[in-house]
């Protein structure tokens, strides 16, 4: 009755999981120095602002039990999901800082969706302290096979005789996916129409298989089993090197394009406030946990590169260019949702 | 020969004491968690999608699609009983099932559905086994117009639901549309009537309206009558179905398997129409269409046949491409991904054992399911004999908790019982709620599908009469119109006839 016990658990263990941050914030704000040392004594929730199945549920499942074990306390996943990920956001943002609430923070949630909603309550570099990145998502440039283009030379030149023509989909009109092929079409100067879907890679990914609209930009995660399969081929990937799961796939680097280097990244924040010492003991553990083969070997089937951050700092920055970079991108392309 | 060779390796795989024991756990507790109101599949499998990681991968696939078949078996159980749908597509089981509950058929009621499931799940487990990957590709040449064109027949077929004033029914499709209307817009992200919460972003959970519009207005109107329409059951006969109760259910069952079978392979509201559709399609064909909405046994066989021959039809393009058609499915692809599995056409072929030993558990799966749930029937109306002021209650209780546990979000349960009164308001009004609720799924599809097949054609209309299928749908739908006016064209000439001849 394992199976059962689990159940239950996800339940109560939230529930025990709040009650012992109180208690553990109480006794902080007393004996501050003992309750970090002996840090962590409470189970850990790590808040997922996506529901379960995702790419993010994907990487905090698959973090969850090498972490607890390095920790010695149990790591709570709770999926929070709601408002492109603004609810659980939101929610972590306003947890107490002392370590038992983390937050799984993505390109989505912490780099685009500041600027995309301008009402946002959270602001994400002020309101998070950021630990470690652990997955990097390469971006795939996907066709219909019927589609003429075999390779982004060749697109760039098919949608130049073609001005707005040519339709491209997208999971969403503020997603990452979106931005990705929005930067591409403005450094090569093509007019192209945008077509967005909801409900995540699914229904996009499909209406591209059917032939409804050409082209798109997904995370690679979502795209690799269909480019494998032949029922979808790919022009490009947004990494700096080649893919080994698809060694045959260009990088747009190599095909001219430099700046379309992008990544649909998960990474563990803390909310701000939570003590350095802390930090730092949930870094280390993080970067012990990326080094396990199982991670690895999981996440790179599907695509994704399982990494950490040599530390805090070097997140931090990374963050902030990626949040330029995409501020960027919306200021330009004027997405806007007042 | 081959697929003979196939289904026996299915079963191999699926008659293993492990594998046997785990789908009847997922079975089990999906019926368990599905009773819940509110708790409907997608609610049900995500809080158990985790416990399936430690399992091996056919075990892990063979548990979740036995609860999701549970899950929906459970819906349908309190839709009947209490009038709380668990899920959209039992939304129509709760009409005329309710209704027979009220008339001491709640046992009746109970074991058609179970039964008729079971004839839908065993027809489409079959259908699958035969045609799953040809009928994959039939699911990926609908595009975005001929989904505008099907969507927009479903809504007109929603007025067929109503069983009293059609103006009322359209008065309440159009406010289910106007409240589908919140929430971030796909297109321009810009928040729609969100009034700057953040909960709003994704508009209102389905299971709000429904839990408020049934479940709690309907507690309410209870209160509000005299104490004998209070007690839910005066006697209960018919338990079983006899023959002739068989004779009447056979046929819905069956048209409803091949409608729901259909419209199952198509994303989004696939399992909706179905269940909808069969039940317009039934009143249609009834001789006694007035029998509907107060408790025809047609009303149930249909639609409840419809949705499970529609569910197990949506895993297809799951299976077959590795494209999920609903989120239960897209949980699905999540489990094959933890377990190390690329979901998608070469599933198939790298690994047999869990393509045919999934299609074999889902007919285990439905039977385990008939014989967990026909011996529970008697149990569930004993439920029914328990006084109203301990009932209530408890069905307000567990309202509040399902409708909490969907997003673990207070706000949901505020918004229930405001839907609640809003219900109760409605019923004083003779205003029925199931138009508002396929107002409310459907409406936002036609936006979204609308939008978006005129973006691909670039801004051309014509793309809904040039492509053969949206075609077929917008002929399909002017002729349901013309059988929707006649009659009342007819009866307002007769009644100016008889004002003439006055």
């Amino acid at each position: 009755m394992k199976a059962c016990l689990s159940v239950t658990r996800r339940a109560v263990l939230s529930g025990v999981a709040l009650a012992g941050a109180v208690l553990a914030a109480g006794l902080a704000t007393a004996l501050p120095a003992s309750a970090q040392a002996d840090y962590p004594n409470q189970p850990i929730t790590l808040i997922v602002p996506f529901a379960p199945g995702g790419a993010s549920d994907f990487a905090a499942r698959l973090l969850q039990p090498r972490l607890s074990q390095i920790l010695g306390q149990q790591i709570v996943v709770e999926n929070r999901d709601g408002a492109a990920g603004n609810v659980g956001m939101d929610l972590a943002a306003r947890a107490k800082p002392d370590g038992y609430t983390l937050f799984l923070g993505n390109v989505g949630t912490v780099s685009i969706n500041p600027y995309i909603f301008s009402n946002l309550r959270v602001k994400p570099l002020q309101d998070f302290v950021p630990i470690s990145i652990v997955a990097d998502t390469p971006g795939l440039l996907i066709a219909n096979p019927a589609f003429p283009p075999n390779n982004v030379k060749e697109l760039v030149e098919y949608v130049k005789a073609r001005p707005g023509q040519v339709n491209f989909a997208s999971p969403g009109s503020g997603s990452v996916n979106r931005l990705e092929m929005e930067a591409f079409r403005r450094e090569a100067g093509l007019d192209m129409i945008h077509v967005p879907y909801k409900g995540g890679a699914g229904p996009a990914t499909a209406d591209v298989m059917g032939g409804h609209v050409s082209l798109m930009f997904v995370t690679i995660s979502s795209g690799i089993n269909h480019v494998k399969g032949g029922r979808l081929k790919a022009l490009g990937v947004s990494t700096k090197q080649r893919v080994p799961q698809l060694p045959d796939v260009p990088t747009m680097t190599e095909q001219g394009f430099p700046k379309s280097v992008s990544s649909s990244w998960q990474g563990v924040l803390a909310p701000a406030g939570t003590p350095q010492p802390i930090i730092n003991k949930l870094h280390a553990a993080i970067v012990e946990a990326m080094k396990d083969p199982t991670i690895k070997e999981r996440m790179g089937e599907s695509g994704v590169i399982a990494v950490s951050s040599p530390t805090p700092a070097d997140f931090k920055a990374y963050i902030e260019a990626d949040a330029a970079k995409w501020s960027g991108v919306i200021k330009d392309i004027g997405v806007k949702a007042d | 020969m081959e697929l003979f060779n196939d289904l026996l390796l299915g079963f191999s795989v699926a008659l293993t004491p492990m594998n046997l024991a785990y789908g009847f756990l997922g079975v089990l507790l999906g019926t368990i968690i599905g009773v819940l109101p509110g708790l409907g599949p997608v609610a049900t499998i995500s809080i158990l999608l985790p416990v399936t990681f430690a399992l091996p991968a056919p075990a892990a696939l063979i548990m979740l699609a036995g609860i999701y078949y549970g899950a929906q078996y459970g819906g349908s159980t309190t839709a009947i009983l209490v009038n709380l749908p668990g899920e959209s597509s039992s939304v129509v089981t709760a009409i005329d099932g309710y209704q027979m509950a009220r008339k001491g058929q709640a046992g009746l009621a109970l074991a058609t559905a179970a039964l008729c499931s079971f004839i839908a799940g065993t027809l489409a487990t079959i259908v699958i086994a035969v045609a799953a990957p040809a009928l994959a590709e039939v699911a990926l040449d609908f595009g975005p117009a001929d989904y505008f064109s099907l969507m927009l027949f479903g809504l007109v077929a929603a007025v067929i639901l109503a069983h009293g004033s059609i103006v009322k029914a359209i008065g309440m499709i159009l406010v289910g549309i106007l409240l589908g209307t919140i929430g971030i817009d796909a297109n321009t992200s810009v928040e729609r009537f969100t009034f700057g919460i953040p909960s709003f972003g994704d508009g209102i959970d389905f299971a709000v309206i429904a839990m408020g519009m049934f479940g709690i207005g309907e507690t309410i109107s209870n209160l509000g009558g005299s104490e004998q329409s209070r007690t839910f059951v005066k006697e209960v006969k018919n338990l079983w179905p006899r023959w002739a109760d068989i004779k009447r259910f056979i046929a819905p069952a069956l048209r409803g398997t091949v409608l729901g079978g259909c419209l199952g392979l198509l994303p989004g509201g696939g399992p909706v129409l179905a269940s909808f559709s069969t039940y317009a399609l039934e009143k249609k064909l009834s001789k006694t269409p007035g029998e509907f909405g107060k408790g025809a046994i047609e009303g149930v066989a249909g639609p409840e046949a419809a949705n499970n021959a529609a569910a197990q039809t949506a895993f297809i393009p799951m299976l077959t491409l590795g494209l999920p058609s609903s989120a239960v499915m897209a949980l699905m692809i999540g489990a094959l991904m933890m377990q190390g599995l690329s979901p998608g056409p070469q599933l198939m072929n790298q690994r047999p054992d869990l393509f045919w030993g999934l299609i074999a558990s889902m007919w285990l799966g439905n039977l385990m399911l008939v014989i967990l749930n026909l011996p529970l029937v008697g149990i569930w109306v004993k439920l029914l004999s328990v006084p109203y002021r301990m009932l209530y209650p408890a069905i307000m209780l567990f309202c509040c908790i399902g409708v909490y546990s969907i997003h673990n979000n207070a706000l949901d349960v505020v918004l229930a019982a405001i839907f609640g009164g809003f219900g109760f308001l409605a019923k004083k009004l003779h205003c029925e709620p199931a138009p508002l609720l396929l107002g409310f799924i459907l409406g936002p599809m036609i936006e979204e599908t609308l939008r978006r097949a005129l973006l691909i054609s670039h801004g051309d209309p014509s793309v809904f009469v040039t492509r053969p299928i949206s075609l077929s749908f917008l002929v399909l739908t002017f002729l349901l119109l013309i059988v929707l006016v006649a009659p009342m064209i007819r009866v307002t000439r007769q009644r100016a006839f008889e004002e003439s001849t006055d």
